[in-house]
């Protein structure tokens, strides 16, 4: 079984459900959104910050670059003396604080036919500009990368990234350009003309960059070993494939290769230097074939959508929080007066319809309910009432029925034998009354000493009437028939006295005979009566034809006749009403005259009380039950003469 | 208990059907009631549809007859059968109305 939930449970449960979807769908749509507009922001951000510091590099190499080719152009004119020479190198030094030291070598001997080296150099050290004069037998210029590779290409290069030991002793890159002379109408390489750039000054301009907290930018040389990293172990001592082969990291590796290339793009790259997430700005330089990274770590760029979401969510709770208690609130006020009215109704269910109603006074729903509650109570209370005093008036009326009933059975003979001292005959009856009083009587008396009168009526319809006219008809038989008159003439004197004054058209049908009990002659008049069975000892039952002769108690002056029978000794005369052919079983059968001459035909040697009370029994068995609809009454007069029995 | 009235020249008609005892014997009183109401004077009461008749049933005819009688009117009937014709034998109502074999009959008596 499912567990029950109150209102206010449901409709916490729903409403704060879908409260819940809406917030969370809020804050992830937010939390989306920022993200993809920091990112984008980021990444324009990273492209202005590249582009700016690309242009800052590159103004500065272009500017080298540019110092170099003009002093390499002036160095053609062979007219130019040493001190010349020295004093240019150093004017121009000291004129462009973008370069670190500046050389002018030349090839062996091509200055002076005894001097092997000639390549003055001047550098910065300490903030004055220091001069060294290079060459010697540890420092043979001629086979350094920035002598050899310009004089091979016979074009300006950018070296590699290198320590100058020998010159002076920094992390530098140098921009060489050869010069050439005109010698015998021949053009001849003449020397180099070489541009230092500080790695440190680089170094110095890239950590001005500062990306959020961890964030940094590295700059790669043309053939990607790390010009400028905040890790300067880096430097020169690592290209970005060493590194991705270190790292293990493919992704690095393509990385690299593409930077090499020139191009420019914005990619995640997600645990290649570590565990973080972070996003790498890349782009080509103009010059020097370089190539500018910008790392950016994700959780600090996402540092404040996070911020964003938290703070959200935690107003989405709080609000969460003050709907529920609202929602619970009013859910209260609406279930408690409904607990309040549910508790009256079981009370009022077990009768207390006094109990005095809760106190509801909202105006809406519930209020109606609690008027309509009240209103109901109130109609409860006058239905009960007026159903108690109509109860009562009704009980009142049927106990006096009962009591009428009482004494209408009270007027019937019912002590058996009746008449222990009279072998000659012998006589019983049973009336079984049904629920609402009825009609039925039965009697018997001697008229004289020798003859013995026996009847039995059934008064039309039921109720008091019937009662009365049944009580009325009794008296009036017993007072005619003891005048010593035919059955015929009772009947007839008794019908004028009834119908007399009958506007009621009541009625009454009769049986009525006067058997002489010496003799078993028996004299019978019937008005409108069921046939009686004559039953003859040993022999087969038989009905006693009716006369046709109307209901008693109707018509005044009719004039019934009188038959005449013998009965002989064991003979018996079954008298009854239509209760007992009429009686009904539950399907709405009829007990019926067959049935009731099939019994009598099957007895053995009948004896009148015995046979009343067996035909009795095989009612009941019939009726299995059903309710009774009429009087059932019996009578059986046996003659027993001399009979042998 | 149910009534089916037509009218046939001066006569009506009346075909009854169902059970006639203590309980519907009322709505025989009323449907004479209105016999007389409409002054009939002839009313031909075909039983043959009739099931049952208890003795308040025929409390009822004998009370319906007396009043016709009072407004100068007739009750004759006609089509018994069975139960109810053994009834009306045994209780001598054959000997106090006029019983007639078909509605025809009735109407030519």
């Amino acid at each position: 079984m499912s567990k029950r939930h109150g209102i206010a449970f449901k409709l916490a449960a729903f409403i704060l459900s879908c409260a819940f979807v809406i917030l969370v769908v809020i804050v992830g749509y937010n939390y989306n959104y920022s993200r993809d507009i920091i990112l984008r922001q980021a990444e324009e951000s990273s492209r202005n910050l590249a582009r700016d510091t690309t242009g800052r590099i590159d103004s500065v190499l272009i500017t080298v670059q540019k110092v170099a080719d003009n002093i390499a152009f002036s160095l053609e004119d062979a007219t130019l003396s040493k001190e010349e020479i020295l004093e240019l190198n150093k004017r121009v030094l000291a004129n462009n604080p973008e370069i670190y030291g500046m050389a002018i070598a030349f090839e062996p001997y091509f200055l002076e036919h005894d001097q092997l080296f000639f390549a003055p150099y001047y550098y910065r050290s300490g903030g004055r500009i220091a001069f060294n004069m290079l060459g010697g037998p540890n420092y043979r210029y001629f086979y350094m990368d920035w002598y050899q590779i310009p004089k091979e290409l016979e074009r300006p290069v950018w070296t590699e990234p290198y320590n100058d030991e020998g010159g002076g002793d920094v992390l530098m890159a140098t921009y060489s350009v050869p010069f050439f002379r005109t010698v015998d109408g021949k053009k001849v390489f003449a020397g180099v003309v070489t541009a230092d750039v500080s790695l440190d000054w680089l170094e110095d301009m890239l950590e001005e960059i500062r990306i959020y907290d961890s964030g940094f930018a590295f700059l790669l040389s043309r053939h990607g070993t790390f010009i400028a990293h905040p890790d300067r172990n880096l430097i020169i001592n690592q290209t970005i494939f060493t590194l991705a082969e270190e790292l293990d990291s493919p992704e690095l590796r393509s990385i690299g290769q593409k930077m090499l290339a020139g191009e420019s793009a914005f990619v995640p790259v997600d645990n290649v230097f570590d565990d973080t997430e972070r996003y790498l700005f890349y782009t080509g330089l103009k010059y020097g074939g370089w190539s500018l990274g910008v790392i950016f770590p994700k959780d600090e760029m996402l540092a404040e959508v996070r911020k964003l979401s938290k703070v959200t969510t935690l107003i989405g709770i709080a609000g969460f929080i003050v709907l529920a208690m609202l929602i619970i609130f009013i859910a209260r006020k609406i279930t408690n007066p409904l607990h309040k009215l549910s508790g009256a109704a079981l009370e009022i269910a077990s009768g207390n319809l006094d109990l005095k109603l809760p106190e509801i006074n909202s105006r809406d729903e519930v209020g109606d309910l609690a008027n309509s509650f009240g209103v109901m109570r109130t109609s409860l209370k006058d239905y009960i009432e007026n159903l108690t005093s109509t109860t009562a008036a009704k009980e009142r009326i049927e106990s006096e029925l009962r009591i009428a009933r009482d004494i209408q059975m009270g007027i019937l003979p019912k002590l058996f034998p009746a008449f222990p001292e009279r072998p000659e005959f012998d006589v019983f009856a049973s009336i079984e009354p049904a629920k609402e009083v009825g009609g039925d009587l039965y009697d018997f008396f001697f008229v004289d000493d020798d003859h013995f009168c026996f009847l039995i009526g059934d008064v039309s319809g039921k109720g008091v009437p019937a009662a009365f006219f049944m009580a009325v008809t009794k008296t009036l038989l017993k007072v005619v028939s003891e005048k010593g008159l035919d059955p015929g003439d009772i009947i007839t004197k008794v019908n004028s006295d009834l119908a007399a004054e009958n506007e009621s058209c009541m009625f009454v049908t009769l049986f009525l005979a006067i058997m002489n009990i010496n003799t078993g002659e028996t004299r019978y008049a019937n008005a409108g009566h069921n046939p009686p069975v004559y039953m003859p000892c040993g022999g087969k039952p038989e009905w006693i034809p009716p006369l046709g002769e109307p209901v008693a108690g109707v018509m005044e002056g009719m004039e019934y006749t009188t038959k005449t029978m013998t009965m002989h000794p064991g003979d018996v005369m079954f008298i009854y009403t239509d209760g007992v052919s009429e009686a009904m079983n539950p399907e709405n059968e009829l007990y019926s005259d067959e049935r009731l001459m099939d019994i009598l035909t099957a007895m053995d040697k009948p004896f009148a009380p015995e046979l009343v009370k067996e035909i009795d029994d095989s009612i009941k068995v019939f009726t299995r039950g059903a309710e009774q609809s009429d009087d059932i009454t019996m009578l059986a007069m046996q003659f027993c003469g001399k009979c042998d029995k | 208990m149910d009534f089916n009235n037509t009218k046939n020249g001066d006569a009506l008609v009346v075909i009854v059907s169902g059970r006639m005892d203590a309980i519907t014997a009322s709505e025989f009183d009323a449907q004479c009631q209105s016999w007389i109401e409409k002054s009939e004077t002839k009313v031909v009461i075909d039983l043959s549809g009739l099931e049952y008749i208890s003795s308040a049933g025929l409390r009822s005819i004998l009370s319906a007859a007396k009043k016709m009688k009072g407004a100068q009117g007739e009750l004759l009937f006609c089509g018994l059968s069975g139960m109810v014709e053994e009834v009306f034998n045994v209780s001598g109502f054959a000997a106090m109305f006029k019983i007639y074999s078909t509605t025809e009959a009735a109407l030519a008596g």
